[in-house]
């Protein structure tokens, strides 16, 4: 069952005097459960478009379709609650709320949802548990390493269970035992819990882990093998 | 977790810059507070010295008196009309006078002066004149005697500064010479036997006159003495007389008290050749609330027939008035560059905020955090800096308008003589809390939704790709 489908989706900039196609013209669809790489050489357009299937931007053409809604036909709050409800983001830079703990961190989108506060604690425990930090939930950012700031990044991007994960470049700024870790922490999740990853990615640790690997070149796919 | 709790943590997280921005809004508060205060309570005590002192709250006069005040507008005054007045709710007393001018001279000295005729009863209950009677006189003599004697070196240091000063009162005294409880053992006694004052008070018959304590000592003049006044009665026919010093009181306003001559009212017409007339009739009232007086006004007003009107204390007093509307005026000017200088400060801390946390905002935007709730977030945020600074700065003035009340500022040396050569007692007591720390706390406010609805409209036009890339 597909839970993504990217139908001739075009992304046009108008912002310089030459007009900029990041996306032309993409045709993609993803099922439950997929680790998929999304990966091309700088300005291949591989963010622009993760950022389209997140609904953070608006596709010049095309359609998205994300578990039964058109994107397109969403108002912009419609498009926050519709990111809340069903996407997760893990971002290059971790992207944590400085102020809160790593437990809180988690626990934000729960708390946008209103889930209930011992819904709410047992599901942050779970992931705290699952990323490895049980024993930092009340750390700050500031007192992880970049690695730990990323694992609880992803818990966060979890906790609600979206229909998908979307990662820029998750591994960007971490060293390779920290890569390792959270891609097996990442994997034994997609396994464990059925959660579509899709990342963006000029990492080969990331690409030889991924089950699926999308080649975009100048906004185009170019290849889209399966392992 | 609470919006408000998200924000108090926002708050702390740079809590170098929350502290600066709080307290620039607490010093602001404080000063423009410490600075209203000051200058209302001045006001407050200069109109209560003209008022209580000299004009009233409210009077009756002739219309042409008002405007020319010379002795040929004054007006029979019967005793039916007093018992109708005083029968309005809101008046105690009515109190004749005739006030006219005169040229007095005591050797060769001369000086234009103020005469009031007064009934001195009535005139006592009114303004306690008999409570500005001068008790002590600091003469070089008494300073350079006392200064040789045994006295604290504290007060040997300021005895100088009140040579030629006359006090009417004990507290006063202990006020301006900074005596302490532990102090007057020691050195009241010794002012009392080196600085006592003989004074005394004139009866309704008598013929004497009462003088400024500032006339007394241009005209070189004490009690006993003798001074004769020169002027002009009614319609043209000549005032002149000379009466026996039998009192000098201490006024607190300069201009007054350097050239009032009080004399009995029947004394007056005899001078000014007034007989049963008066040149107004000040009104004695229970309630002088503003509200009060106007209303008093206007009741008194109805039943009194041409050429006579009723005058409240602004109409009398309009050049005070007027001056210390202006003053008013400059001190907002004041306070308004005060807050302008802080309102730059607080959006420049709001710029800085929104700046440095833009990609934050983008974040929690994408990750489902509605603009709405975003916004209300930071709203939170700034309104508790600055509530924390506008809360602080408001309790820290209290203390200090409360002190400043009782114990007022008084200048000495030549700040007090500049005061003086304006016609103003050289004292500024604090207002008490008031209405216009409201109006202060407004404009707070003011500043803060300002800022609120920058950061706010700030948000709501976040691009979040642009914020993500920040």
């Amino acid at each position: 069952m597909n839970v993504l489908e990217i139908n001739e989706v075009y992304k046009t900039y108008h912002d310089t005097e030459v007009a900029v196609t990041a996306v032309n013209g993409v045709t993609l669809s993803f099922e439950r459960g997929e680790f998929a790489a999304v990966v091309g050489p700088s300005g291949s357009g591989k963010t622009t478009l993760l950022n389209l299937i997140g609904g953070l931007d608006q596709p010049t053409d095309g359609e998205i379709i994300v578990a039964g809604h058109r994107l397109s036909e969403l108002r912009p709050s419609e498009l926050i609650d519709f990111r809340m409800e069903h996407v997760g983001f893990v971002f290059q830079s971790y992207n944590l709320i400085p102020v809160l703990t790593a437990s809180e961190n988690i626990g934000f989108i729960m708390n946008l949802q209103h889930w209930p506060a011992d819904k709410r604690k047992k599901r942050t425990d779970e992931l705290l548990h699952s990323v490895g930090l049980a024993d930092r939930g009340n750390s700050r950012p500031s007192q992880l390493s970049g690695g730990q700031q990323q694992r609880v990044a992803v818990a966060r991007a979890l906790a609600t269970r979206p229909e998908f994960i979307l990662a820029d470049e998750p591994t960007a700024n971490l060293d390779s035992k920290s890569t390792d870790t959270l891609l097996d922490i990442m994997e034994k999740l997609n396994r464990d819990e059925e959660m579509t990853f899709i990342f963006s990615t000029h990492d080969s640790r990331v690409v030889r882990r991924a089950r699926r690997i999308i080649t975009l070149e100048d906004g185009r796919v170019v290849s889209d093998e399966r392992r | 977790m609470k919006d408000y709790q998200l924000a108090w943590k926002n708050l702390w997280r740079n809590r170098r810059r929350t502290m600066i921005t709080a307290a620039s809004v607490f010093f602001a508060v404080f000063f423009a507070l410490v600075m209203r205060s000051f200058q209302l309570g001045t006001y407050d005590h200069m109109f209560k010295n003209v008022i209580e002192s000299y004009t009233g709250y409210l009077q009756i006069q002739d219309s042409a008196f008002a405007d020319e005040p010379v002795i040929d507008n004054c007006f029979v005054l019967s005793d039916q009309q007093v018992s109708a007045l005083e029968a309005d709710k809101n008046i105690d007393k009515v109190i004749p006078r005739i006030e006219s001018f005169a040229l007095a001279a005591s050797g060769n000295r001369t000086q234009g002066v103020i005469v009031m005729g007064i009934d001195p009863v009535l005139e006592n209950e009114v303004s306690g004149i008999k409570d500005r009677l001068v008790k002590y006189r600091f003469t070089p003599e008494i300073v350079k005697e006392m200064s040789e004697d045994s006295v604290p070196d504290k007060i040997k240091k300021l005895l100088p500064l009140f040579e030629n000063e006359s006090y009417s009162s004990v507290g006063r005294l202990m006020a301006d010479l900074d005596l302490k409880e532990s102090d007057t053992a020691v050195i009241l006694p010794l002012i009392r036997k080196k600085a006592s004052f003989p004074n005394g008070y004139f009866g309704e018959t008598s013929p004497g006159v009462l003088i400024g304590d500032k006339l007394s000592v241009y005209l070189h003049l004490n009690v006993g003495d003798t001074l004769v006044m020169v002027g002009q009665g009614y319609h043209a026919s000549s005032a002149a007389a000379k009466y026996v010093v039998d009192g000098i009181v201490k006024l607190p306003t300069p201009d007054i008290d350097n050239k009032i001559v009080y004399l009995t009212v029947n004394s007056a017409r005899l001078f000014y050749d007034t007989p049963g007339m008066v040149t107004s009739a000040v009104l004695d009232i229970k309630d002088n609330s503003e509200e009060a007086i106007a209303e008093t006004k206007t009741r008194i007003s109805s039943t009194l027939s041409s050429p006579l009107k009723v005058l409240v204390w602004q109409e009398m007093n309009e050049i005070l008035v007027n001056q210390m509307e202006a003053d008013s005026k400059s001190g907002l000017i004041m306070i308004g560059i005060l807050y302008l200088v802080i309102a730059f400060g607080v959006f420049g801390t709001v710029l800085m905020m929104m700046s440095e946390r833009k990609r934050e905002f983008g974040m929690l935007i994408s990750i489902g955090m509605q603009k709405r709730r975003l916004a209300k977030v930071v709203s939170i945020e700034l309104i508790l800096m600055g509530l924390l600074g506008l809360i602080t700065g408001v309790i820290a003035t209290i203390p200090f308008a409360f002190y400043f009340n009782t114990h007022p500022i008084r200048f000495t040396g030549q700040m007090a003589r500049m005061y003086e050569d304006y016609g103003f007692e050289p004292v500024m007591p604090f207002m008490l809390p008031d209405t216009y720390y409201l109006w202060q706390t407004l404009v707070v406010l003011i500043m803060l939704v300002i800022a609120v609805f920058f950061c706010i409209r700030k948000i709501y036009r976040i691009n979040v790709i642009n914020a993500l890339r920040a």
